[in-house]
């Protein structure tokens, strides 16, 4: 308890200069203009601004990124809310009742509850965080390349059982991000695998190309594909303060939004998306009243935007006290940190503790930075929408050229990214989930750099990864996860999962 | 039929992709090899191609692909982001993107050739200054010197 305090000191310590402070700041801002636009999702834009962090230190890097991360959360509820188009994904279920409200001259208050709900979440989420996360990676300092190897695979295992359809094509598309990560130099002793001779693949697949493509340049080709020539517009919004009869009905959805957000950004695979809509369907199911959902219920807006926002700061606690993202966006600053030449894992916080508590002490200013932000400038962000997508892809999709081009100045990479924005474009349209391929990609080298340690360091091969007691059960529950998730889906499919 | 298809190149890209992972060694004297993981990755994916192969023909997915006015959208993207890749080393980021930015916006938006043009520059310079000037970025350049 007191270690956490002394920590948190140490943070707020180093995010508490004109250079953090300014980063965090610009990071909210960003997130929030990127969460305000459709078509702009927190990945991409996350993926666009990494080659500019390269040129920051490690912590002012990682407080940018996480600040456009949480910061896109708060943001994703505006055009939810005004104009029934999500911002981004985990704002998809604040449409519902967020835009019936709107219909209803209530726009003010939804985007108001909207706005402290994710300020309370937010903030309760850094809490929680501020003490696991120690607690966690204190745990997981006794492991070794066994564990480590079964806490992955239990990883990768609950991503494909949160991912939504087919549960097949998850694993598919989760072997292929293990594929693609095989393409280059060996981790362990430098042999080219998958090169076939060709020295721009000797160095491997780069993950910016490869994120930019999936999620940028996909989401840009599936936008121009329905592209309609009007531009987004919005009312004057008058009375952002919730009533007091909103408030009665909106506290408690907040409290459990944050709390269920929390739990579900830790598990794998769940994340804001999966979080917000557990959070409606909870509300709805848990309401006197649920015929009012649908139709302008206050608690479908907070209980799921107070939700997504928690998730982020659960979501960030594997990835920092373990080193296993459970969601994209997550396995992208777990590759940001390792471009940065840091390896986060259960000596992560003992390492750089400076580098820890300044991403949390971040979080808790980056939150204070978001509440001013969406509240009282509501207005201008609404004047964003007015810019026609038309004219925004084009410069989008230079912002594209330009952040995969500047990872390591390669024209090579500006075709691996073409190319993945074309498979990704035709995935998604078979409905193939790329989160698992991202996580996987990301995960690769660290998974097979643990299997493979583990069977040298083992005198009776693979037997060492069920005589371990950790290893076994980590192992046991991903077979009975699997087990379960495919009996799930072979019940509600009716065949093959 | 588009998915089946699909499903077939799963099943052949694992297989293949199995091989080649079985010559670069599973086992050796040192431990595991080269071949084993991507060995095993490539086992999945052909699995999983099988086991999609074998679904009935009602579960698989028929894509909604773009035609008419969608189709020349999104192949206007595409062909712009070939000239980027393809221009970038002879002309510089500057040109090529001007010339991608027109090919978008008269392709995808059907803008006019005044106003491609115009937002064209606009955005080139823009994101040249921004990256190029401001953020100190090594774009590249064309041989004339920008």
């Amino acid at each position: 308890m007191m270690e956490a305090l002394n920590g948190l000191l140490t943070g707020f310590g180093v995010i508490l200069t004109p250079a953090n402070l300014y980063l965090c700041f610009l990071g909210s801002l960003i997130g929030t203009l990127v969460g305000v636009l459709p078509g702009v999702g927190p990945l991409a834009a996350l993926a666009l601004l990494l080659p500019v962090t390269f040129t920051l230190s490690p912590i002012g890097g990682m407080v940018m990124l996480a600040s456009i991360f949480y910061g896109a959360m708060y943001g994703g509820s505006t055009t939810s809310i005004l104009l029934n188009i999500p911002g981004e994904a985990a704002s998809v279920v604040t449409c519902i009742d967020g835009h019936q409200m709107a219909r209803q001259g209530r726009a003010g208050p939804a985007l108001g509850i909207a706005a402290i709900g994710s300020f309370i979440a937010g903030t309760l989420g850094v809490v929680i965080m501020t003490f696991f996360a120690p607690a966690i990676a204190a745990a997981a300092i006794r492991f070794g390349p066994p564990e480590n190897f079964a806490l992955m695979v239990l990883g990768l295992v609950c991503t494909l059982f949160m991912i939504s359809g087919s549960t097949i094509k998850g694993v598919l598309m989760m072997a292929l991000g293990f594929l693609t990560a095989a393409v280059g130099l060996d981790v362990v002793n430098g042999r080219e695998r998958y090169t076939f001779g060709s020295v721009d693949l000797s160095g491997g697949i780069e993950l910016l190309a490869l994120v930019i493509g999936l999620f940028g340049v996909a989401e840009i080709l599936s936008n121009v594909e329905t592209m309609a020539k009007t531009t987004l517009l919005a009312d004057r919004i008058r009375g952002l303060w919730p009533s007091l009869a909103d408030w009665r009905a909106s506290w408690r959805a907040i409290l459990r939004g944050s709390g269920l957000g929390f739990v579900l950004g830790l598990v794998p695979g769940g994340g804001p998306v999966t979080a917000a809509f557990m959070s409606y369907a909870l509300e709805k199911r848990i309401a006197a009243q649920p015929d009012r959902f649908g139709k302008g219920a206050i608690e479908g807006v907070a209980g799921p935007e107070s939700a997504n926002n928690s998730a982020v700061a659960g979501s960030l606690i594997p990835v920092l006290s373990l080193g296993i993202p459970g969601n994209p966006v997550t396995a992208l600053l777990l590759g940001a940190l390792i471009i940065q030449g840091i390896q986060p894992g259960p000596l992560f916080i003992a390492q750089r503790p400076d580098l820890f508590w300044g991403i949390v002490a971040s979080m808790y200013v980056g939150n204070v930075f978001l509440l001013l932000l969406n509240l009282p400038l509501v207005g201008l962000w609404v004047q964003f929408l007015r810019i026609p997508y038309r004219v925004m892809f084009p410069v989008v999709l230079l912002l594209c050229v330009v952040g995969t081009y500047s990872a390591n100045k390669n024209v090579f990479d500006l075709w691996v990214m073409l190319a993945f924005g074309v498979a990704g474009y035709v995935l998604r349209k078979l409905e193939y989930d790329l989160a698992p391929f991202v996580i996987a990609f990301v995960l690769a080298p660290l998974l097979e750099q643990s299997l493979r340690q583990s069977l040298v360091m083992s005198s009776d091969g693979a037997m060492i990864l069920i005589k371990r007691p950790v290893t076994g059960l980590l192992l046991a529950a991903s077979v009975v996860l699997t087990f379960l998730m495919f009996r799930r889906r072979t019940k509600t499919e009716g065949g093959l999962p | 039929m588009f998915e089946r298809a699909l499903n077939v190149f799963w099943v052949v890209l694992g297989a293949a992709s199995a091989v080649y992972a079985w010559s670069l060694g599973m086992i050796g004297p040192a431990g595991p090899e080269s071949g084993l993981f991507p060995f095993i990755a490539s086992v999945i994916v052909a699995s999983a191609g099988v086991v999609l192969l074998l679904r009935p023909a009602t579960v698989a997915h028929a894509p909604d692909f773009p035609r008419g006015g969608g189709l020349w959208r999104v192949l206007g993207v595409i062909l712009g982001l070939i000239v980027m890749a393809a221009g970038m080393p002879y002309l510089g980021f500057s040109v090529t993107s001007f010339i991608t930015m027109i090919i978008l916006l008269r392709t995808v938006d059907r803008s006019s050739w005044l106003s491609a043009v115009t937002l064209a520059f606009l955005s080139t310079v823009s994101v040249f200054w921004l990256f190029g000037s401001m953020l100190g970025m090594a774009l590249p350049r064309g041989p004339w010197g920008w």
